[in-house]
């Protein structure tokens, strides 16, 4: 039996805040700057030292004496989720003590530090290897205890129940139930893993459930309409079987990935939809477009990868146009599909977008470097794309509910998250989410060393390059872990390793299986690992024995990457909880950083100044690099920032049509 | 050109199986624009009107309780797929439309989302009415009942008959009105006098009223509805205004002008009555008040609701002549879309306007109106200032925010973050900075011709005033004004009976002293001596007089024109010594005095003074060159001629205290300009007129900044 009130939350969640503009804009960016003030920080060591400053009290305690206690400050909890005088420290020592004893582990202050700025909703900024999973444990305590659903959203499946069966008993002793959701499981165990106090799952399944959800109840997603409604007329209301409890708290690991490199990518729920003519018109629109030559018939917008028509271009099109079915044969239509498989043929290219499997097209996430199953382009562009690999053009889907996970996190009532790398992005966590951030320093002090970046002109010699530093070191012993932007980039490393008859391991969007276990091993002895950006996140890197004795793992970017965060991210790979390690980047003038990012006049000084050996050539290529990495980061913040503004407008502009998530 | 909007929509789902329709109350109406045809969609509830091109209504057209968008719009592809819109042009369609309060659809709707609407309307009007404040409306009655109850009478007064009959009357008052032009034009002058305001007001109201009645019964007479009718505080200043904005719904051109015209025809009416009134009429209030309604109709007729650059009714009319709704809008449109394209190169907008016709309008008209606006909110910031010192300061402190800091702010704004600019926002930046440096280079560097004007008038330079050195009656006059005399010519004749009776006793008086002196010889000798005495001064006395009596014929002290212009009057009468009886005036050469107020003397001393001439009143045509400048460097307090005072309509203000009002309240200085004789134009000494320095030349920004601090000087002595 569900009582009313937990009825009413199923579907209950916050009025996102709508983007704000002008002088209200100003004031929250201020509010944002305070809540970020560098005492935060000082106030959360003191407490943290007045919670470690009990700890004698607690390790005293016998073990069911702590449970019991443990249990009383959970009823406090449960009756007064709001309250501002709830024991925190109390809890938090309590949990350390039950840490220690049940899970092994004796949370470290900075820890402790990291739970309490959680508890407080901010985004916790602790380095690779300091224990995240942990502090997300204690977190998950005191929301768990609430009663309300708190849901933990780590990066992949292997974490979410590895995570989850390591923090169990640590849970059953503070009197919680952990449940996971991962995505092989049937509705049945997903309602039971939503069950639970505390669920760990990922970003995709808890987005599509709740997709799901809506979708069964239609026009009843208004709690309150729904309330009235089982009160006046129970009989009418037929109960829509929900997976979800609803949405309350959630702590995000790998925030950053999340809520920002993906955040406009939306999980949509589709069905294939016929459409002959589109199929047709793609088909044909690649015949037409077949003669355009770049330069002469259209221009390359190369930074906002567009495509831009000439008036021969134009000529050429209408001319060939006649073939095609009516609704794309005026003028407007066809320019638009011409473009469209223009776009396809310049900017989509295999093994950097997309990759063929078994006859079918396959998106690759450019931030994550994993496939995409199930994900299509917008109808149109995926069969523009099919149509020039000269596969079977398949049906566009029809989208029956689309959420992008910036609309889904900004719908929690308590959002918290953790990762490595945020405080670049500390304005927009602020702004999208009312997020601040905060940097909690680290356990040890870090020792990895960053060396000077390797610049090169043109791409050959700077993959020639890699290939001997690789061999260098690889002689050494030391493992190496060699980050790579897209699956055609490993691809050519990896040949040219291969030639020099090295062995590695690759890992990239067509090797994904065991990605977990390849990253763990990437620590061991002369292991070598290719691996696109940000494959295994959230998997630490330990070093295998002796290692450290040699300096410890060694990472080399193979390109700077279009967020600095994301680079930070493969450097933190090294030199973890104080080991030893080291890291450095090799960039070349061709990258396609510099390339859709810095003017071209820019760029072709660039190149003269570096041909002719000006002596400051290699600093003024890193500037250059910093300057169109941050250009990058601007316009990526501000298209974010749009399809917000854009997913707004609509969900104003449609709310006759049962609202998705207003309220 | 700008992309069509994607013909197939992420969000199209949204819409797909929803059931919309329009709502049963809308109206729909064919209009059209320059030759194109529109659908005119309006809800009678709001006057909310909605305009739809033929594809786009083809589809709205289509929307049934029993189908849903996607069967709807399969149906249009159908029907037309060339033509039919897309799936992102359908959803913006929609959106528009639920906007506008137009839709009818099945789905309960997300209530709190339709009070948000509410609230965030009512929170944008109330800003707009505060940053409006020039032109605050306050509803205040419904008059569509009474109007329907009338609405045989007025099928009867919209009519062609009554066409006629409008111009008749307005052709006879128009003929009594040239007929009595000159008193007309007379009493136009005591317009603004204090006394007639309240009867201006009161015209002014009367006028309005029956005006804005004019436009309601129009708009009832043809269809409309009339829901509003209330009170406008334009300027603070009570105003009577009626929304008859349903009118544009009209499906005739000529109908929705006719609304727009009504106002003034009603207007000019009543004018035409008014002037009937007031042509047969004595002087008394209704004789006043029938002509503050005759001026208030003609000249706020052509300066504020003809004028088609202010929002009144002339701005509708050309709006209808034009076949261009929302003129002022997509004339700003226009105006964005040119800077944007043309200034920045931005290649992805499009013009509003549909062909060049239109555009060429369209830019006009926006640049028109702009320069325009300026104007007139400067005219209304300084009026304000000026008459309420504390509010002035708010209110100009308000409008200065409103009118010019907000748009700057907006304009940064914009430019900082419009996404529309992402690709040229470097480009974008340039040119606005480089036009604003340029426009600064151009005011504070470039130095442009400066001249000043002063009142003045012709002085002749050889001119003597004749008096009477006795005083007299006068008796003849021995020359005729006006004509040329010589030296010594005699002028007048003076008469003094008291000094001829004097003279005869002072020579009785003589006789008898030299009688007494006779006498003396013979009887008393030693008495001569004192006799001899009295004789020389009796002697002396006599000539005295005698030399006085000479004097009793005036004469010309020089060569010149005899100017006694009211010397005829004076015949008969008796003058005391030293009367002005008029001046002899060499004609041959003049100069020009010219009274300098002493805000201006700085310039004129401090600069060099490049050249000047002069133009006489009435003879503004003729430049007349001026030979040396002598500057009287001491300020002076009496005019040289009451004419150039306030007192006679000239330019400098008097002391009221003084009769003769040649008492100026500041200081001024003089300056003397020796004039030559030109040919056509005839000197005649006190002729008044303007004298223009052509100073060196001085930047613009140096120039009005000077004069802005003049102004506040004077006024608020900062």
């Amino acid at each position: 039996m569900i009582t009313p009130t937990e009825e009413y939350r199923r579907t209950d969640h916050k009025a996102p805040k709508k983007p704000l503009s002008g002088l209200d804009a100003w004031v929250h960016h201020i509010v944002g700057f305070y809540t970020r003030r560098r005492r935060v920080l000082a106030e959360l060591r003191a407490q943290a030292e007045r919670i470690d400053g009990l700890e004698d009290h607690w390790k005293g305690l016998r073990d069911h004496v702590l449970q019991e206690r443990l249990a009383e400050i959970h009823q406090q909890f449960r009756r007064h989720p709001a309250s501002p005088d709830l024991p925190v420290h109390d809890a938090l020592a309590a949990i350390r003590e039950a840490a220690d004893r049940h899970v092994g582990l004796r949370p470290y202050m900075v820890q402790i530090m990291g739970a309490l700025a959680m508890h407080r909703g901010y985004l916790a900024e602790m380095a690779t290897g300091e224990g995240k999973t942990l502090t997300a444990g204690l977190t998950a305590v005191l929301a768990g205890w609430t009663g309300r659903p708190c849901h933990i959203i780590t990066a992949n499946d292997y974490l979410v129940q590895r995570d989850a069966e390591w923090l169990r008993p640590l849970y059953r002793y503070c009197g919680l139930k952990v449940g996971f959701v991962s995505g092989e499981m049937n509705p049945v165990d997903r309602r039971a893993g939503y069950k639970a106090d505390i669920t760990y799952t990922t970003s995709k399944e808890i987005v599509a459930d709740c997709l799901r959800d809506r979708l069964r109840l239609g026009a009843w997603q208004q709690p309150n309409r729904r309330l009235i409604q089982t009160l006046l007329a129970p009989q009418f209301l037929a109960r829509a079987e929900l997976v979800m409890r609803g949405l309350h708290t959630a702590i995000i690991d790998e925030a950053d990935c999340l809520l920002i490199d993906e955040a406009v990518t939306p999980l949509i729920i589709s069905t294939p939809h016929k459409n002959e003519t589109l199929r047709e018109a793609t088909r044909l629109a690649h015949e037409i477009v077949e003669p355009l030559v770049p330069g002469e018939d259209y221009d390359l917008d190369l930074r906002h990868k567009e495509i831009e028509l000439k008036e021969s271009g134009r000529q050429k099109i209408h001319e060939r146009c006649s073939s095609l079915p009516p609704l794309f044969r005026s003028l407007g239509r066809r320019e638009e599909l011409a473009r469209q498989a223009l776009t396809a043929r310049e900017f989509f290219l295999l093994g950097k977008q997309y990759v063929l499997i078994d006859g079918k097209v396959m998106i690759v996430d450019e931030f994550t470097g994993r496939l995409m199953p199930q994900r299509t382009w917008r109808a149109g562009l995926h069969q523009a794309i099919e149509a020039k690999e000269k596969l079977e053009v398949t049906d566009p889907t029809e989208t029956m509910a689309r959420l992008s996970f910036q609309r889904f996190f900004r719908l929690f009532h308590k959002l918290s998250g953790m990762t490595g790398t945020a405080a670049e992005a500390a304005n927009e966590f602020w702004q999208t989410y009312q997020l601040p951030v905060i940097s909690i320093p680290t356990h040890r002090p870090c020792v990895r060393k960053v060396e000077p970046d390797h610049v090169f002109s043109s791409a050959d010699e700077k993959w020639a390059a890699i290939a001997e530093r690789i061999c260098q070191f690889h002689s050494t012993g030391r493992p190496l872990l060699v980050g790579t932007r897209s699956v055609a980039a490993s691809e050519r490393l990896a040949e040219l390793l291969r030639n020099h008859g090295l062995e590695f391991s690759l890992l990239n969007a067509l090797h994904h299986r065991e990605e977990a276990q390849i990253v763990a091993q990437a620590g061991e002895l002369g292991k070598i690992t290719i691996a696109t950006n940000m494959a295994g996140r959230g998997t630490d890197i330990r070093l295998g024995a002796g290692v450290a004795e040699l300096g410890g793992l060694h990472v080399i970017a193979t390109e700077r990457h279009e967020s600095h965060r994301i680079d930070r991210q493969l450097f933190g790979r090294s030199a973890r909880q104080g080991d030893p390690g080291s890291a450095e980047a090799y960039i070349s003038l061709e990258d396609e950083l510099l390339m859709r990012f810095l003017p071209n006049a820019v760029r072709r000084r660039l190149q003269d100044a570096f041909r002719s050996g000006l002596p400051k050539s290699g600093k003024m290529a890193t500037t250059a690099f910093t300057l169109a990495q941050k250009r990058a980061e601007r316009q990526a913040f501000r298209q974010r920032g749009s399809v917000l503004r854009m997913d707004t407008w609509l969900e104003d502009a449609l709310s006759f049509a049962g609202m998705e998530f207003s309220h | 050109m700008a992309e069509a909007p994607p013909t197939f929509s992420e969000s199209w789902y949204r819409i797909a199986d929803q059931i919309i329709y329009l709502r049963p109350g809308v109206r729909v109406r064919r209009q059209h624009f320059r030759g194109e045809r529109w659908h005119v969609l309006e809800d009678p509830f709001n006057n909310q009107f909605f305009r739809l091109q033929p594809p786009a209504y083809a589809f709205v057209a289509r929307l049934r309780p029993n189908r849903t968008v996607q069967q709807v719009w399969a149906e249009c592809l159908e029907k037309d797929p060339e033509q039919a819109p897309g799936q992102e042009e359908v959803l913006r369609l929609i959106s528009q439309l639920y906007f506008a309060n137009l839709l009818q659809y099945d789905q309960p709707t997300d209530s709190g989302q339709l009070f948000e609407r509410y609230q965030r309307r009512r929170e944008r009007e109330t800003r707009a009415r505060w940053l409006n404040i020039m032109f605050m409306r306050i509803p205040v009655l419904d008059p569509d009942a009474m109007l329907g109850k009338v609405l045989p009478l007025l099928r009867v007064i919209f009519h062609w008959v009554m066409g006629l009959v409008w111009l008749v009357v307005v052709g006879m008052a128009v003929k009594v009105a040239i007929e009595n032009f000159d008193l007309l034009r007379e009493q136009s002058q005591a317009v603004l006098a204090p006394n007639n305001l309240f009867l201006l007001y009161a015209g002014l109201i009367l006028i309005k009223t029956l005006h804005e009645f004019g436009h309601a019964a129009a708009c009832k007479r043809y269809g409309g509805e009339v829901h509003v009718m209330g009170i406008m505080l334009l300027i603070f200043t009570p105003m009577p205004y009626v929304d008859a904005t349903s009118s544009w719904g009209f499906r005739y051109r000529w109908q929705r002008i006719l609304v727009g015209a009504a106002g003034m025809i009603v207007e000019v009416f009543f004018a035409a009555i008014a002037t009937f009134i007031w042509a047969n009429t004595a002087p008394g209030t209704l004789h006043n008040l029938a002509y503050n309604m005759i001026f208030v109709a003609s000249i706020s007729t052509i300066l504020f609701n003809a004028n088609p650059l202010l929002r009144y009714d002339g701005y509708y009319i050309l709006s209808d002549l034009l076949g261009i709704p929302n003129l002022y809008q997509r004339a700003s449109q226009q105006l964005k879309f040119a800077m944007e394209r043309y200034l920045f190169g931005l290649k992805k907008v499009d013009s509003p306007a549909r062909g060049r016709r239109e555009a060429a309008w369209l830019t006009t008209y926006g640049l028109l109106s702009f320069v325009y606006r300026f104007v007139v909110f400067g005219g209304i910031l300084l009026f304000v200032a000026d008459r309420f010192l504390l509010l002035g300061i708010i209110m100009a402190a308000i409008c200065a925010i409103s009118w010019v800091l907000v748009p700057i702010g907006r304009f940064i704004y914009y430019l900082a973050t419009s996404p529309q600019l992402e690709r040229q926002r470097p480009r974008a930046i340039a040119v606005s900075a480089s036009v604003i440096v340029g426009l600064f280079v151009f005011f504070e560097f470039v130095p442009f011709p400066h001249h000043f004007r002063a009142p003045g008038l012709l002085e002749a330079k050889e001119k003597s005033e004749v008096v009477n050195e006795t005083a007299g009656t006068m008796a003849t006059l021995l020359a005729k004004p006006g004509k040329w005399v010589t030296a010594g010519q005699p002028l007048a004749q003076f008469q003094n009976h008291e000094l001829d009776l004097q003279i005869e006793a002072s020579q009785a008086r003589m006789h008898e002293t030299e009688a007494m002196w006779r006498r003396a010889m013979q009887t008393n000798v030693a008495n001569i001596k004192p006799v001899l005495q009295r004789l020389d001064s009796d002697r002396e006395q006599l000539k005295l007089f005698q030399d006085e009596q000479k004097t009793l014929t005036v004469r010309a002290p020089q060569d010149g024109v005899w100017a006694a212009p009211e010397l005829k009057e004076f015949v008969g009468r008796w003058l005391p010594r030293g009367s002005s009886l008029g001046l002899v005036i060499n004609p041959k050469s003049f100069y020009f005095t010219a009274t300098i107020a002493q805000t201006e003397v700085n310039r004129l001393f401090a600069s060099e003074i490049r050249g000047a001439d002069v133009r006489l009143r009435g003879q503004a045509g003729e430049e007349l060159p001026v030979g040396e400048l002598e500057i009287i460097p001491a300020g002076l307090k009496t005019l040289p001629s009451a004419a150039l005072g306030w007192h006679a309509g000239g330019e400098v203000p008097v002391s009221p205290t003084d009769p003769q009002g040649r008492q100026a309240i500041e200081p001024f200085f003089e300056v003397k300009a020796a004039l030559k004789q030109v040919a056509g134009v005839s000197f005649v000494h006190g002729r008044s007129g303007k004298i223009r320095f052509d100073l060196a030349p001085e930047p613009l920004f140096q120039q009005w900044y000077r004069r802005l601090r003049q102004m506040l000087q004077k006024r608020y002595q900062i």
